[in-house]
């Protein structure tokens, strides 16, 4: 089976002359199959259709458009048995269906503790407290009138995986992978807002509080506060979603989703870590020795194909077939991403496409001649700071089972001869 | 300043014409607002399910407590029995004070405490009625008119407050915001630290906690902590953290015993967090303190006083991030590129196997969990 893999071969394969070659060997054969099916031309070029004869909807119909008839399953899915009730539990990104590296508002994945507060921008405020020379309250208006950027980041939650800690669980990268997304934001430097109300110099820890039903907090250290944090109105250019925290959230780029604290309402300079439930029974990562982690901010760099993926299986047979897969790392850029086929024996370097921007998604293709034998794909990514994607095993040799978060282990998928791709683990 | 007095006139008005109307004056939309309070307990609609209560489909007409499949406390059955049926006048009553008119329900929710509210929830629950449906027009056109009410009392309430306050701009470079009032401050920095930084004054006991505990919380908790259904957990647990599903609880793995305070005063109960007082959070707090072992005397009470020197078991182990000290992290290593591995490599685990990928209704699973 998979062992026959000869990783020469795969090189050659992947070598662009041979890719060619063989890609028009395939391409011959579709068209002479289809050849066979039918005498005459297919009807769907040689018969008027009835797109092309009738008119379609006016400009008038969808005020706000959606995607689609024919993508109406591109959606965020839930697993019912992870919580006790839908007003406090998370949905998944469908990562399988997107390319790119931006996630569209609609599918970005929602994780929130007491529902989606509904916040008219008219009724929010922003207060700023604590270890300051003068506290303040903002309006919506207020806020935009500071200077704004425009940045892209990924926000991850850090339990994306963690159902994964015991082995292969879940079968889909919607399921594994789908607790991240990654979009431009539009918003004021927290730092802007911090240095007008003055922070004092004994203030070396922010809280950000939410307005929703969960008051969600996290402490914040200070240096991270002025350095890269925004406090966000939009994203991908419109106001953001009711579910992302509308009409404001913080972007903490590169670290645990949690502490993006949606409809934000406060800042709180301190001189100490608030230990809030957040930061002490959740996101506190516990280890074989039942010493437990916390302060775990920064997210893991990691990777994981999307396609082929077991909801994006092989249906094409072999030939030319694209991996395509996203990688990303809390510490910055992506500088590498290898991809094996024959489950980590050889690996070889994708081709990372697309803008390469810090503490963001990225895309990554490799472009095989599958022979339609089975593989065992995985994704390695390497961070511009030299770290590189553990494997499962690694990291469950150095923390145990239990840790919930930060599972960035390197995801394998089972491809069969049939194109039928499964989540497995691999000796 | 001068303004002050006719605008608060105008939206006095605006509030009696809202607080006092005949229960058909009830605004769907507005109700569906409502019932989020509801709604982390009670379902309505197409194919709505039992939760923590009942399902309220066709509750108008309803005998109380006579729903087949679900579990009703005794006093909520005997209600029925002594012939309590749900409609307008019994369900007011009940949604303004449910533990005043069935005593011993386990309903845990303290109450609706505006008339309006209640009627709109109720021209919500209407809509899912059968028997009630032919008076659902009329509910539907008064709350076109009701909007406009609300339309004129809000500018009021809007302009009011700034009017109203000095208003003290920032001092800032960018000279926006306003200075925040102390009253301000007060009502949102509720947060306590380990050292007890922020606690309110106050007291409670543990014998006090538990009827707290027992009408407010063990709906779902379940009257020791122990978690009804896939409730959280709060009690219990101790040795279980090295063991392959530790229970995460209070007594077991939380650090601090601010946290419980903190944590209950901002979001519990469930659907109505910030309605207990102060005083009801101490004895909570104390409460919890009781179901984890980690006081034994019923006539324990717990203040602002002696919080701080109360210690949980499990404070000692939590370390900070030490990742990069990992061995896969080591400085400088050179990922593998080719013959990686010695012989073929082998599946070890598949997730077909488990088979507990959502792909439709009902999909139900043990293991796992993202907390
Ligand atoms: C914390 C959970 C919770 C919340 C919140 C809650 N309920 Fe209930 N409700 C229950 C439970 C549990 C019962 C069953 C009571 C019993 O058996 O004593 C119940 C019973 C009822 C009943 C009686 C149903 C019957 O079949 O007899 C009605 C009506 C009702 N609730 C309406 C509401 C409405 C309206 C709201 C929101 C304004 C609400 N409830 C909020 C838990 C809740
Ligand atoms: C309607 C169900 C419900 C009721 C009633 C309820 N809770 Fe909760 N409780 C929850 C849920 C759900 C969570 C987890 C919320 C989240 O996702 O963040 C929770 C979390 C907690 C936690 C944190 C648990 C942990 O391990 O982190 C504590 C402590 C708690 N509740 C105490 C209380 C107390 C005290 C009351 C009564 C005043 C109460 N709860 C009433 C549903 C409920």
């Amino acid at each position: 089976m998979v062992d026959k893999t000869d990783p020469q071969a795969t090189k050659r394969a992947a070598s662009r002359r041979d890719f060619l070659k063989a890609g028009l060997l395939g391409g011959a054969a579709v068209a002479a199959s289809a050849g066979v099916a039918r005498a005459a031309g297919e009807p769907l070029i040689t018969e008027i259709q009835d797109w092309n004869r009738y008119l379609g909807e006016g400009v008038d119909v969808a005020p706000y458009g959606k995607p689609s008839e024919f993508e109406a399953n591109v959606v965020r899915r839930n697993v019912p048995w992870l919580t006790s009730d839908p007003v406090s539990s998370i949905n998944f990104t469908p990562l399988h269906e997107l390319e790119g590296i931006i996630t569209p508002n609609g599918l970005c994945f929602e994780r929130h503790h007491g529902g989606t507060a509904v916040i008219n921008p008219a009724d929010h405020r922003l207060m700023i407290n604590g270890l300051v020379d003068t506290p303040l309250v903002f309006t919506m208006e207020d806020l935009k009138r500071f200077p704004r950027e425009n940045r892209v980041y990924f926000l991850e939650c850090a339990a994306n995986g963690g159902m994964e800690w015991r082995g292969s669980q879940l079968n889909g990268c919607q399921f594994t992978h789908g607790m991240i997304h990654c979009v431009v934001y539009t918003g004021v430097p927290l730092r802007y807002l911090l240095e007008e109300a003055g922070v004092k110099t004994n203030g070396k820890w922010l809280l950000a509080e939410g307005a929703d039903a969960a008051a969600m907090t996290r402490s914040i250290p200070i240096e991270k506060a002025l350095d890269d944090c925004l406090v966000a109105f939009k994203m991908n250019g419109e106001a953001l979603r009711a579910e992302q925290g509308y009409p404001l959230r913080l972007c903490v780029p590169g670290w645990e989703g949690n502490m993006w604290v949606k409809w934000l309402r406060r800042l709180e300079i301190g001189d100490e870590p608030w230990a809030q439930r957040e930061e002490t029974s959740k996101y506190t990562d516990l280890l074989a020795d039942g010493k437990a982690r916390r302060h775990t901010f920064v997210m893991d760099v990691k990777s994981v194909i999307t396609s082929p993926s077991p909801q994006a299986p092989v249906t094409h047979g072999k030939g030319p077939l694209v991996i395509s897969g996203l990688a990303w790392s809390g510490s910055g850029t992506i500088k590498r991403v290898d991809v094996t086929i024959d489950g980590g024996r050889s690996w070889q370097p994708a081709r990372i496409d697309g803008p390469s921007l810090p503490k963001a998604l990225h895309r990554f293709y490799l472009d095989i001649n599958w022979d339609g034998s089975e593989m065992l794909l995985q994704s390695r990514a390497i961070d511009d700071q030299g770290l590189v994607q553990p494997t499962k095993n690694e990291l469950r040799a150095a923390r145990g089972e239990n840790s919930i978060y930060h599972n960035n282990g390197i995801q394998t998928w089972h491809v069969n001869t049939d194109g039928v791709v499964e989540n497995v683990e691999v000796s | 300043m001068l303004k002050f007095p006719k605008f608060a006139a105008v939206a006095a008005l605006a509030f009696a014409a809202l607080a006092s109307p005949s229960l058909a004056d009830g605004d769907v939309g507005a109700g569906e607002k409502v019932f989020k309070k509801c709604a982390a307990c009670h379902a309505v609609g197409d194919g709505a399910k039992h939760k923590v209560g009942p399902e309220l489909n066709d509750v108008f007409g309803r005998t109380a407590g006579s729903v087949d499949d679900y579990k009703y406390s005794k006093p909520m059955m005997a209600a029925g029995e002594g012939g309590l049926v749900w409609d307008d006048t019994t369900l007011t009553e009940y949604l303004a004070n449910p533990k005043a008119m069935v005593k011993g329900t386990k309903m845990a929710f303290a109450g609706l405490k505006k008339d309006d509210e209640i009627a709109n929830v109720l021209a919500y629950l209407k809509s899912f009625s059968e028997s009630e449906a032919a008076s659902a027009p009329a509910a539907a056109e008064t709350a076109e008119a009701a909007p406009v009410e609300t339309a004129e009392a809000s500018p009021a309430a809007e302009a009011e407050p700034v009017e109203a306050m000095a208003v003290e701009t920032s001092k800032g470079a960018f000279g926006l915001g306003r200075v925040a009032m102390a009253d301000e401050i007060a009502a949102w920095d509720i947060d306590i630290r380990p050292d007890g930084t922020g606690l309110p004054e106050g007291k409670g006991t543990v014998a006090e906690g538990e009827p707290l505990f027992a009408d407010n919380c063990a709906v779902c908790h379940g009257d020791f902590g122990e978690g009804a259904g896939r409730w959280p957990v709060l009690a219990g647990g101790q040795d279980t953290l090295l063991k392959d599903r530790p229970v995460k609880t209070i007594g077991s793995y939380w650090p601090y015993l601010s946290t419980v305070f903190d944590y209950v005063r901002r979001a519990m109960p469930f659907g109505d967090a910030r309605s207990l007082s102060d005083d009801d959070v101490y004895a909570l707090t104390a409460y919890l303190l009781y179901l984890n072992d980690i006081v034994d005397d019923e006539d324990f009470e717990l203040s602002n006083e002696n919080f701080a020197s109360i210690r949980l078991p499990n404070e000692d182990n939590f370390i900070p991030d030490d990742r990069l000290n990992e061995p896969h992290y080591a400085k400088g290593l050179e990922p593998c590129m080719t013959d990686c591995k010695p012989g073929p490599v082998e599946i070890t685990a598949r997730a077909q196997i488990i088979d507990v990928t959502p792909e439709g209704e009902g999909d139900e699973n043990t293991g796992g969990g993202i907390d």
